[in-house]
């Protein structure tokens, strides 16, 4: 039986095309971060897991030991998880798995990613795909999301206004966050106008490429309720995967992301959520692209399946609307580093401890929900966290 | 206070340069070897649940037996999504788009992904049915496909 675990700090920084820092210096900034947050010290933490996702981008392989010092892990059990984009939420459901377990009462998870430190990050997500069969044939990040927004579009009747939409959303809310990369006031217009990188995505619905990390605590349930008192538990996780020869899946369909639904049917299994749209207060969703934004909240039932057209049409997921979505701007607006668009659990926690600054929603959030996605359309990571 | 003032961004400058030798594999190797020598396209077909892989694989992921026999399947298929990108693989911008499709192909449960030539974007539509262009020098590798193209009747 999994034992209680609470998120008890967050560490935060600057998301940036461009920091000045070594991967090492991030790192220490969001620890020290974290620890301050939460009014504890190096000392105090058990273990350490690392989360980054693809090392091509900075250059040094194996990049969590470069974390070790920086993240008081030095003479601690430390371990790194990679699972593409949904390292971002799979990396705190391992720490959360560390917990759970027993093993340990504190934890820090730490997840980075140094993308500006190479000459194209393009032609390092050209090094994911198969060398046989896929890889010959050029396909980078803009084109793979292309065929995968044509088909869910397809699918469902949704437009490409409808796309744009997000992007205005998001990176007009990314105004109140500080640490936002890419805040923008946007028409929908200027989203249209923006240049194709491969039909439907255009530049402006395609989050920008980023240096950042972000640190979050974890907590046994006696540690916790020493530490606050106010704990915001895990209340649920989960994980899909699918299968890498996206050519040929069991749907044929790469508009409907069968494996992100078993990760949150997992989730609300275990948080006892029944229905998402009446439960959940607030969600911050994996939106490497405007598209993803639409495609997540379906999968995560904040909305019927594909009725996100709907929800960004109606105002739903605005930051005042009934079931607000990436106040904090979200990765089209805060910045995309892939690991660590952990970004995106820090800000349901700010959110529910109404530390979340001038990104508060207008309303009381007490069970929030996020998710993180990527590989070759396959995998998707959800966590629900929440108030007893 | 004077303004805090940033250090200069000192950089090192290097390439990590590395040439890989990457195995095909088993059934990636009859794949190819019959593409280049008698322009098939070949699938393995589970003996348990009857489904046809395309890419080919010695073992079927659904049953988890390794229970496979080879088959040919047609050249052609339904195009189940296509790109038109503006972008190249290292991130220029293009003022022409390339464009590529997967293709679900016909008698197999499978499909690959490849340029699509012959066409332009407003040509296409999802379910349409398209076919495999064959290189006519061939070397036993995907580039032995030059590209689908909407198919002829």
């Amino acid at each position: 039986m999994a034992k209680k675990v609470a998120i008890v700090g967050v560490g935060m920084q600057k998301f940036e095309f461009r920091k000045e820092e070594t991967v090492e210096e991030m790192i220490f900034d969001v620890t020290r971060n974290a620890l301050e947050n939460c009014h504890l010290s190096k000392e105090d933490i058990e273990a350490v897991v690392y989360g980054s996702a693809v090392d091509a981008f900075c250059g040094i392989h194996n990049s969590d030991k470069v974390a070790i010092d920086a993240s008081g892990g030095m003479l601690r059990p430390t371990m790194r998880n990679s699972t593409s984009g949904s390292t971002a939420i799979s990396t705190p459901i391992l720490g959360y798995t560390h917990v759970a377990s027993g093993l340990y009462n504190l934890v820090m998870v730490i997840c980075f990613e140094k993308m500006s430190e190479n000459a194209a990050a393009q032609a390092v997500f050209n090094t994911v795909y198969d060398e046989a069969f896929v890889r010959p044939i050029g396909l980078n990040v803009p084109i793979q999301c292309g065929l995968e927004a044509r088909a869910y579009l397809h699918r469902y009747g949704l437009t490409e206004r409808q796309m744009a939409k997000v992007s205005v959303k998001n990176r007009g809310n990314a105004l109140s966050n500080p640490y936002a990369q890419l805040p923008m006031k946007l028409t929908v217009d200027d989203v249209l106008s923006s240049p194709y990188l491969a039909w439907p995505v255009k530049r402006l619905d395609t989050a920008p490429v980023t240096d950042g990390a972000r640190a979050v605590v974890l907590a046994s349930e006696d540690v916790a309720k020493e530490l606050t008192d106010d704990p915001v538990w895990i209340k649920g996780v989960g994980r899909g995967a699918d299968s890498v020869w996206f050519m040929g899946r069991r749907n044929y369909d790469l508009g409907r992301l069968d494996y992100a639904y078993l990760a949150a049917k997992q989730a609300y299994d275990m948080a006892g959520i029944q229905n998402p749209m009446t439960e959940i207060d607030y969600a911050e969703v994996y939106d490497p692209f405007t598209y993803k934004e639409m495609q997540h909240c379906e999968a995560l039932g904040l909305c019927p399946e594909g009725g996100a057209g709907r929800m960004i049409d109606e105002g739903i997921s605005f930051k005042e609307g009934a079931l607000p979505v990436n106040a904090s701007g979200g990765l089209q607006g805060e910045g995309n580093p892939i690991g660590a668009g952990m970004s995106r659990l820090c800000w349901c926690y700010l959110q529910i401890k109404r530390e979340a600054g001038a990104c508060h929603v207008p309303k009381d959030v007490n069970t929030a929900v996020t998710n993180g996605w990527g590989g070759m359309y396959q995998y998707n990571a959800v966590m629900v966290i929440g108030r007893d | 206070m004077a303004k805090k003032e940033k250090e200069p961004g000192i950089t090192i400058n290097g390439v990590i340069q590395i040439s890989y030798n990457w195995t095909v594999g088993k059934a990636g190797g009859r794949f190819f070897n019959e593409l280049k020598e008698n322009k098939k396209i070949m699938g393995t077909r589970c003996r348990q649940c009857g489904r046809v892989l395309v890419p080919p694989r010695i073992f079927c992921e659904e049953c988890f037996v390794e229970n496979m026999e080879w088959v040919e399947v047609e050249p052609k298929g339904t195009l189940t999504t296509f790109g038109e990108s503006y972008i190249s693989t290292d991130g220029k911008r293009l003022k022409e788009p390339w464009m590529l499709g997967i293709v679900k192909l016909n008698r197999s449960d499978g499909g690959l992904i490849h340029f699509i030539g012959e066409a332009r974007p407003e040509d296409l539509k999802i379910g349409m049915p398209m076919e495999i262009v064959f290189k006519d020098k061939r070397e036993g590798n995907i580039m032995d496909i030059l590209y689908f193209r909407p198919a002829k009747k």
